[in-house]
């Protein structure tokens, strides 16, 4: 694993408006790897993953993706580029179908796409039977596989979600998780946020704890787990 | 002679003046600082014609009325029955967005416009209401007109000082937090919906007190003495260039606006009859493409609003 | 009254003045819906539309052949209105354009003044008379009209779940945010609205015009009952404006057995009020804005 990281953060700065709300975070992400970014409330989690997909001022720093310097790009030219990304909330067409959702993810691409309708739908079988119900009308969790399937139509290589278990039960939080890791055995590098930090440690391959906007911890999750400063952090719960 | 004329024609300007002025005051009150869209202006002034005129008016066949009240209780009726229209449509729009209450006002202005035409037994129908007192009528013609318009400019600046001391007051700052950030404002626990529906009711009074002022100069009224649609839109443009959000900016837009507006009009009569009609049309062309135009290069107005933090009203 | 009475004064005359709000009513919900706007001016530019066609069929041609070039050019007009008039006002609060349509309305009104005059004219001159389906009269005009918001409609319907751009115009509506993320084309989607909207504006005034007659006022008069029409459906839906539609048109020719026949136009407005307080969000759920 000591290949170039798919995604590279250096030092980067910046907020929405005037204010900086990252103090220069480093973060990688290497290919076919799970990094999970934790931390307490205004750390900045959601902040720096926003910096990655264009919807931030970036002001210092240089982010670095599949060898290409991206910093300042907007969004439509970062997922054209190969980066997609799942909010945490408002992440589907709730009046469309889970198919005409993978369809407008699949927006931008030309050309036959059944192998990409293929994927997504073995990743989340139960979807098949749904693929003509309203997005609107499923369950948390199931909306939230169909925000993925959609950010997934565009065959990216590396995969951001925002906090994607929150408000979901334990039993869709070890669905997605699992999902999640079968994403990434499909070839897909996966950042993410999450609040349910424990669990996440548990899961991913390596996280970054951050606080007030700068790195505070790293490592892989179960060595995070086991760090006592990590657990008086906010482990607790 | 031809000073005299002049003069009477002054007169009769300003006190048109005045009355749209006030006009805009009110919308001010409605849209400057409550952020209402208020799309039906002419119904609430209408309503207050002709509430006024049927408690002052002489007694005529036909209809109800004729209980020549004195002029102060028609005016007072004016105010209470459109603040008292307002009440129902504020309390099922105000809660949703603005562009519900503009379609909604419009309604009511077409259902009062409506029921003007159409029943004859309240409004009089197409033939109106004469007969109507005019304050300082026994004067004579100069004096009289000089006499109303005092009263008009006096009513204005009661209004406007009425106003301007509630805008300084914290009720001022509370109804300009609530039109900036109201999701803001009602964590504060103020009642928002509350506060919008008293300026909303407020407002409307003031534009039946117009429509009342109206009918006691033009001593009858008639359904189709002005397009409703065209005065709603004059007044709303009067603000828009004079400035929402400030009560000076208002009472100059009515002028500037008024002056443009009677101007033209006094040019498209010189014109022969056939185009004369046309040229009537292009006015309101004219004022259509002003707005357009204001709302792109001075979106703000003439005379700004004036606080240190000018947001929501401009534009 | 027989039922087949019923049917041919109140039923036909509803169905088909609700058909022509109904078309009516679809521009504005897909205004709403997409662009995030009250659109003031959709009534004058139902007007406009009848009057073009009126020009055309000044040339010689019969009305129905009129009505398609009729809706190409209120298209062009539609969107040539926008980058002039609404396109700048795209950054600033919505309740701006709104206001700004109000203007363009009065444009519009004032434009079909000038060229045509103020005095109500007819499409085609004469008297015509109903033919009898089994008991049921319908006039020929009110046949077509029928039949042509049939097509427009389904046209429609199929457009926007089976074609690219459709798909992307409910995204746009459902979800503006993420259709950007995308990579739906903000723009080029509006002009397309706007296209769409002309067009079937067009329509429902050259419908009105030629099942009663056309004067600068039509269309202004049909604004509430299409507003309400949008709203009862539910906002955003194409669907809902098209039962909202026929259900106002319902309404008001069968008012007249409960109000005096001048306050037909009432009907409209009771029924954007009732729905506002009792379900804002319209019989088939659409947005609130």
């Amino acid at each position: 694993m000591s290949a170039t990281p798919v995604l590279s953060m250096k030092a980067v700065r910046g907020g929405y408006g005037d204010a900086d709300i990252l103090q220069g975070v480093s973060i990688d992400v290497a290919e076919r790897e799970i990094v999970v970014i934790v931390g307490p409330n205004g750390a900045g989690k959601s902040t720096a993953m926003k910096a990655v997909f264009g919807l931030l001022n970036v002001r210092g720093g240089q982010i670095v993706f599949d060898g290409e310097d991206i910093t300042g790009w907007a969004p439509n030219r970062i997922v054209r580029r190969g980066i997609c990304y799942v909010p945490q909330v408002d992440n589907v067409f709730r009046d469309m179908t889970v198919h005409e959702n993978f369809e407008m993810g699949a927006f931008l691409r030309k050309g036959n796409l059944s192998a990409a309708y293929d994927r997504v739908y073995q990743l989340f079988p139960d979807l098949k039977a749904k693929r003509r119900n309203l997005a609107g009308n499923l369950s948390g969790g199931q909306r939230q596989m169909v925000a993925m399937g959609r950010a997934l139509m565009l065959d990216p290589k590396l995969l951001l979600l925002d906090e994607p278990t929150a408000g979901l039960s334990p039993k869709y939080m070890e669905q997605i998780f699992q999902i999640t890791r079968d994403v990434r055995d499909s070839g897909v590098s996966i950042m993410l946020v999450e609040q349910h930090a424990k669990q996440a440690l548990a899961f991913c391959d390596r996280g970054y704890v951050l606080a007030t906007g700068a790195n505070r911890h790293e490592g892989t999750g179960a060595a995070l787990l086991a760090d006592r400063e990590v657990a008086q952090m906010f482990l607790g719960g | 002679m031809e000073l005299t004329g002049l003069l009477n024609y002054a007169l009769f300007m300003g006190i048109l003046i005045g009355i749209y002025a006030l006009l805009s005051l009110a919308l001010n009150i409605h849209w400057g600082f409550t952020g209402l869209f208020n799309a039906g202006v002419a119904g609430f002034f209408a309503v207050g014609a002709y509430v006024s005129a049927i408690l002052t008016s002489t007694p005529a066949g036909g209809r109800i009325g004729g209980f020549e009240l004195p002029v102060v209780l028609g005016w007072l009726g004016a105010m209470v029955v459109a603040g008292a229209i307002a009440w129902p449509i504020g309390r099922i729009c105000l809660r949703l967005r603005s562009d519900y209450l503009a379609i909604a006002t419009l309604g009511v202005a077409e259902i009062i416009r409506l029921v003007i035409k159409s029943e004859d037994w309240l409004t009089g129908g197409s033939r109106g209401i004469t007969g109507i007192p005019r304050p300082f009528g026994d004067l004579d013609y100069m004096a009289s007109q000089a006499a109303y318009l005092a009263l008009v400019l006096a009513v204005l600046l009661a209004v406007y000082l009425a106003v301007e001391r509630q805008l300084r007051a914290p009720w001022g700052r509370m109804m300009r937090a609530i039109r900036d950030n109201e999701a803001a404002a009602a964590a504060m626990g103020k009642d928002v919906s509350a506060r919008r529906l008293e300026a909303f009711i407020f407002g409307s009074a003031i534009m039946g007190l117009a429509g009342a002022l109206f009918v006691h100069f033009n001593r009858s009224i008639t359904p189709e003495a002005i397009d409703p649609m065209i005065a709603t839109f004059l007044i709303w443009i009067m603000l828009i260039l004079g400035g929402s959000g400030n009560n000076r900016g208002a009472i100059l837009g009515a002028l500037v606006i008024w002056l443009i507006w009677s101007m033209s009009e006094m040019l498209t009569d010189r014109l022969p009859a056939e185009v004369a009609t046309q040229a009537s049309y292009i006015r309101v062309f004219v004022i259509g493409l002003m707005l357009q135009l204001v709302l792109r290069f001075r979106p703000e107005g003439i005379l700004p609003e004036e606080s240190a933090r000018q947001r929501h009203s401009t534009p | 009254m027989s039922a087949i009475d019923f049917i041919n004064f109140y039923v036909v005359p509803g169905l088909v003045l609700g058909s022509i709000y109904a078309v009516g009513a679809i521009g504005i919900t897909m205004v709403f819906g997409i662009l995030r706007f009250a659109h003031f001016a959709h009534g004058d530019m139902a007007t406009l539309g009848a009057f073009i066609a009126l020009a055309f069929v000044g040339t010689g041609l019969d009305p129905w052949t009129a009505l398609p070039l009729a809706m190409l050019v209120t298209a062009v007009v539609a969107v040539g209105i926008d980058k002039t008039f609404y396109d700048y006002l795209v950054k600033r609060p919505k309740i701006l354009t709104v206001m700004a349509s109000l203007g363009i309305a009065l444009m519009i009104r004032s434009v079909v003044q000038v060229v045509w005059g103020v005095d109500p004219q007819p499409y085609v001159r004469g008297i015509v008379r109903p033919d009898s389906f089994g008991g049921i009269l319908l006039r020929p005009r009110e046949l077509y009209t029928l039949a042509t918001v049939v097509v427009l409609v389904v046209g429609l319907v199929a457009f926007l779940h089976y074609t690219r751009w459709g798909k992307a115009m409910r995204a746009m509506s459902d979800n503006p945010d993420l259709a950007r993320l995308s990579g739906v084309d903000n723009r080029q989607v509006t002009m397309l609205t706007w296209a769409i909207v002309g067009a079937l504006t067009a329509a429902s005034g050259f419908m009105l015009g030629i099942n009663t007659e056309l004067n600068s006022m039509m269309g202004w008069h049909m604004l509430l009952p299409m507003f309400a029409a949008a709203i009862l459906g539910g906002v955003g839906r194409v669907e809902g404006a098209v039962l909202g539609g026929l259900i106002v048109g319902l309404a008001e020719e069968m008012s007249v057995l409960i109000v005096p026949s001048q306050y037909k136009m009432a009907t409209a407005f009771v029924i954007l009020l009732l729905i506002l307080l009792l379900r804002p969000s319209g019989l088939l759920k659409g947005k609130v804005l």
